[in-house]
């Protein structure tokens, strides 16, 4: 772990860090330190630096100096000396320290302490997320764990804030902090450590009955759990090479950590659920000295912080190769207690009985992280073995009269194939308890913000999802239950008025339901105004206004991008972006929305999407000698039509009339230049597609049958094509291509305004060898 | 990078093992490091919209990998499949690509010495798809610089749409 310095010049700050890390008979690294401390005094400190930053810096260079030459009697205290002597001489750097004369500071003689990362004076001037040579196995390590801690913590927070003395729940937060100053301060990523370390001490102080976690303290720490998130996305895109940028306001938030007590001067008397805003109480001008709590408790970090980094590389073996792309898949798998080993304090804790008075924390299984991709690739061949496994059983030679016993046994191989394939889909699935943990916050800050009392009831987090749709499936429910919070419930004011409690309710349930995930989110608010819906949509141009409309037409306005009903735009909603976005992600999970609304009553929107996108619920359609898969989902319905249903336009656009109905009518076979179709419509079959924009019909030759296919990428050296998703293998081991219907649409719009298609055509002269193929 | 390919050290690149195969009468090499498998001819899906040379995507066990044509990427007629076509699949960078050829070869140990740079042929053909020629037993051999073949502007090309 110990990085050597490189020629490049090291700063005050990166000296600090690195001292920090290095051990009192690394003779080496200290030395080049040294010098490099020695460079800072001629260098950039002695055309600006000020005098007492000099003179802590060559103090701090003289102890150094003692130690390699053998002369200190204690070498660990002048190490300590000398790092603590570095870090004072940085802070002038920060604001908040430079109001103080520097003299206050004045550095104390060695102190026993081994980690003097622990020390109260640990701010280096400029925190640094990644050090100058990161070590990216563990860094990532690192991150995946991280990430998983501050979801528990910000679990655990929420739960403080109804039970504000539940000792679990603090030390679930408090872990967090410390596991994560422990790590980053070891990899050198000093901002983390910074802002761990503080957010650490403060929970110290509430872990030892102190202060309560409750009001300001509660916000300081939500706070700065979402600084935490922040700044760990922020080293994760540095880690992707973008530039280097700590979040905004990191340096504010840190600076109260440090100092909580200013911040809460108004006292936790009052705490209730719902605190005083934190900037409001951060403004009073009262100043409080550092409290000697703080510094009481820091030995006792200063003492775990070893056993934390000393556990870390044991974690960090190399089956556990850093990927941030692991994910945490639970296996029902039995411990055995007695067998297990004397574990560290985290992973104690979480089977911690203490701990049932919070709901089931993710982890409370036994879990192994596995690579995605391996995870992909087992899928794939759980697959193979399917279809392997369907053509051994459709053989002539497995017949049942013939061979009694082989059939016996292909069929009892087939009921093994099939729980195998149902277990591999299963490990894709993931509960959805951490998206609406995250939902859980947002109504909490929402009501803050806008002085509402909100209740947020969740139910059925434990229903399971596919892992790839959580994410894309997280960002629609954010702004939903934002809109519901924001917009839906009524003020106080209005509710007491309107005859309701004053409490509004924002109700998310999940469940499963006929080979679907359906989440509901409902609230006991004003409902959607359609009188409202309808002007608006009116006044910008977006309907016609002599055109009625149905009630969950009209609903389906606030889909429409730039659509907004606030009057007044707030910095949580309103801006009219979002719901547009909601039902995008939604349709590219190959969902469905639904609205039901009653005035003054509230508001309900029914998400209903598949269970998995690896599994696509499939009609296969022939065209000529080729097979195509239309997703059943975009399918309206199929007919062959009657020769009087299909009119042409101008030669070229046809037509086909359904149910009074005029709807375009494109020929497959023409799109993708197949040979050898049907190209009589009222000889092949009509199949009536409909995406979000429009419906059309598209003629095929015949229809072969429904299926449930497994959605693959046609790989990366193909890129992207036009009106087709995917592929998919098909019972006889044959690819299939997966249409794609709204681009299908939109490729053959394309094409009947007689934009030239050059791949198209040189695609044909190449047609007859694939055929053949 | 075939301009200079007379000096010894540029020559000892080349040297290694190859898979030599047919196109047509035409020997063809892939260093041998570059092939993952071969495997016969097996149904291709034709994929609309891509290029000619484009051939499709097949199954390889459970993950679909396209195909490409090598008759038609070199403009050469292109043929019906016979019991001898085969697909080389080649990994390039992070995907994995089949190519369909006329018949597979050997393996030959391809020499420093006997290689020379790739000629100039003028014309259309290109000499960037190739790495160099070997030119052992009086045969004229034909080193694939793989990663050519399907390089940045054919990638550029077929993501483009």
């Amino acid at each position: 772990m110990k990085k050597n310095s490189k020629p490049r010049e090291l700063d005050l700050g990166e000296i600090a860090v690195q001292l920090m890390q290095a051990q009192a008979s690394e003779t080496d690294s200290l030395s080049e330190l040294r010098d490099a401390l020695g460079r800072c005094l001629s260098g950039r400190l002695g055309a600006d630096g000020s005098a007492s930053v000099k003179r802590l810096v060559m103090a701090a260079k003289a102890k150094l100096d003692s130690l390699l030459v053998g002369e200190a009697a204690d070498p660990e205290g002048a190490l300590a000396a000398a790092v603590r002597l570095t870090c004072l001489a940085t802070s002038p750097e920060d604001p908040q320290a430079s109001q103080e004369p520097p003299l206050d500071w004045e550095p104390e003689p060695p102190v026993a302490s081994p980690v003097p990362s622990a020390s109260p004076s640990l701010p280096p001037g400029k925190p640094t997320l990644l050090p100058a040579e990161p070590d990216l196995d563990l860094i990532g390590e690192f991150m995946t764990e991280a990430n998983e801690h501050v979801v528990n913590a910000e679990a655990a927070l929420l739960t403080l804030e109804q039970r504000p003395d539940d000792a679990a729940a603090v030390n679930t937060v408090f872990r967090a902090f410390h596991t994560v100053k422990g790590v980053s301060s070891m990899l050198g990523m000093t901002a983390l450590a910074e802002l761990a370390h503080h957010a650490e001490s403060l929970l110290a102080r509430i872990r030892d009955g102190e202060i309560r976690c409750t009001g300001v303290y509660a916000n300081l720490c939500l706070r700065g759990i979402d600084l935490l998130k922040e700044t760990l996305s922020a080293v994760a895109a540095q880690l992707h090479g973008q530039e280097a940028k700590l979040p905004a306001g990191y340096a504010q938030l840190v600076r109260e950590l440090q100092n909580p007590d200013q911040a809460a001067q108004p006292l936790p008397a009052a705490a209730a659920p719902l605190a005083p805003l934190p900037d409001v109480a951060a403004s009073l001008p009262v100043a409080v000295p550092p409290s000697p709590a703080v510094a009481a408790a820091l030995p006792d970090v200063a003492a775990s912080l070893p056993a934390a980094a000393a556990s870390l590389p044991a974690g960090a073996g190399p089956h556990f190769n850093a990927n941030l792309a692991t994910l945490s898949v639970t296996l029902p798998v039995p411990v055995n207690v007695s067998s297990a080993p004397a574990s560290s304090a985290a992973s104690r804790s979480t089977s911690d009985p203490d701990s049932s008075s919070r709901p089931a924390a993710p982890g409370d299984e036994s879990s192994v992280r596995v690579r995605t991709d391996r995870l992909d690739r087992l899928i794939d061949m759980v697959g193979e073995l399917v279809i392997a496994h369907s053509m051994l059983a459709a053989d002539p030679r497995n017949d049942v009269s013939r061979d009694p016993d082989l059939s016996r046994k292909v069929g009892h191989a087939g009921k093994i194939v099939r729980e195998l394939q149902d277990m591999s889909m299963s490990l894709r699935m993931v509960p959805l308890r951490p998206t609406f943990q995250k939902l859980t916050r947002i109504v909490r800050d929402v009501a803050k913000k806008s002085d509402k009392l909100i209740q947020f009831v969740s139910t059925g987090d434990d229903t399971e999802i596919d892992r790839n749709m959580v994410d894309v499936i997280a960002e629609p429910l954010i702004h939903m239950v934002r809109n519901a919070a924001d917009h839906g419930i009524e003020s106080t004011a209005a509710r007491v008025a309107a005859g309701k409690s004053a409490t509004g309710t924002v109700r998310l349930a999940a469940y499963h339901s006929g080979g679907s995930v359906v989440i509901d989110l409902s609230d006991d608010g004003g409902g959607l105004d359609r009188d409202r819906i309808l002007a608006k949509a009116t006044q910008k141009g977006l309907i016609d206004p002599n055109k009625s409309l149905s009630e969950s037409e009209i609903y389906q306005l606030i889909f429409l991008p730039g659509f907004s009903t606030t009057d007044n735009v707030t910095d949580i909603s309103g801006r009219g972006v979002g719901m547009d976005v909601v039902r995008r992600n939604i349709e590219q999970l190959k969902g469905r929305i639904e609205i039901s609304s009653e005035r003054g009553r509230g508001t309900m929107f029914s998400i209903r999407l598949p269970l998995t996108l690896a599994i696509t619920d499939g009609m296969i359609v022939r065209v000529g000698a080729e097979r195509y898969i239309i997703p059943t989902v975009n399918i309206a319905m199929n007919f062959r039509p009657e020769p009087s249903q299909v009119s042409t336009v101008a030669g070229r656009g046809e037509l086909i009339l359904l149910r009074g109905e005029l709807i375009p009518l494109f020929r497959l076979h023409q799109l993708f230049k197949v040979d050898g179709a049907v190209t009589e419509p009222t000889r092949g079959l009509v199949v009536v597609l409909r995406d979000g924009v429009g419906s059309c019909g598209l003629l095929v030759d015949e229809l072969l049958g429904q299926q449930q296919v497994v959605a693959k990428s046609l790989g990366a050296g193909i890129g992207k094509v036009a009106a087709v998703s995917g592929g998919a293998i098909l019972g006889d081991g044959r690819v299939g291509l997966i249409l794609d219907p709204g681009s299908l649409i939109a490729l053959a719009k394309e094409s009947r305004n007689g934009r030239p298609q050059p791949e198209a055509a040189r695609h044909a002269t190449s047609e007859p060898s694939m055929v053949q193929a | 990078m075939s301009q200079e390919l007379s000096t010894t050290d540029q020559r000892a690149a080349l040297s290694g093992k190859y898979l030599t195969f047919f196109l047509g009468a035409e020997e063809y090499g892939i260093a041998i490091l570059k092939v993952r498998e071969i495997i016969g001819i097996v149904p291709v899906t034709p994929v609309p919209g891509t290029p000619s040379f484009m051939q499709g995507v097949i199954n390889l066990r459970g993950k679909i990998i396209p195909v490409i044509d090598l008759r038609a990427k070199f403009g050469m007629v292109t043929q019906a499949a016979s019991r001898e076509t085969c697909i080389i699949v080649v990994r390039r960078l992070d995907l994995e690509l089949g190519i369909v050829v006329d018949a597979v070869s050997e393996v030959r140990n391809v020499a420093a010495a006997e290689t020379d740079a790739m000629l100039d042929l003028g014309g259309e053909i290109s000499a960037e798809y190739f790495l160099g020629i070997s030119k052992a037993d009086g045969k004229v051999r034909l080193l694939l610089d793989i990663d050519r073949i399907l390089s940045t502007e054919d990638v550029l090309e077929l993501t483009k749409r």
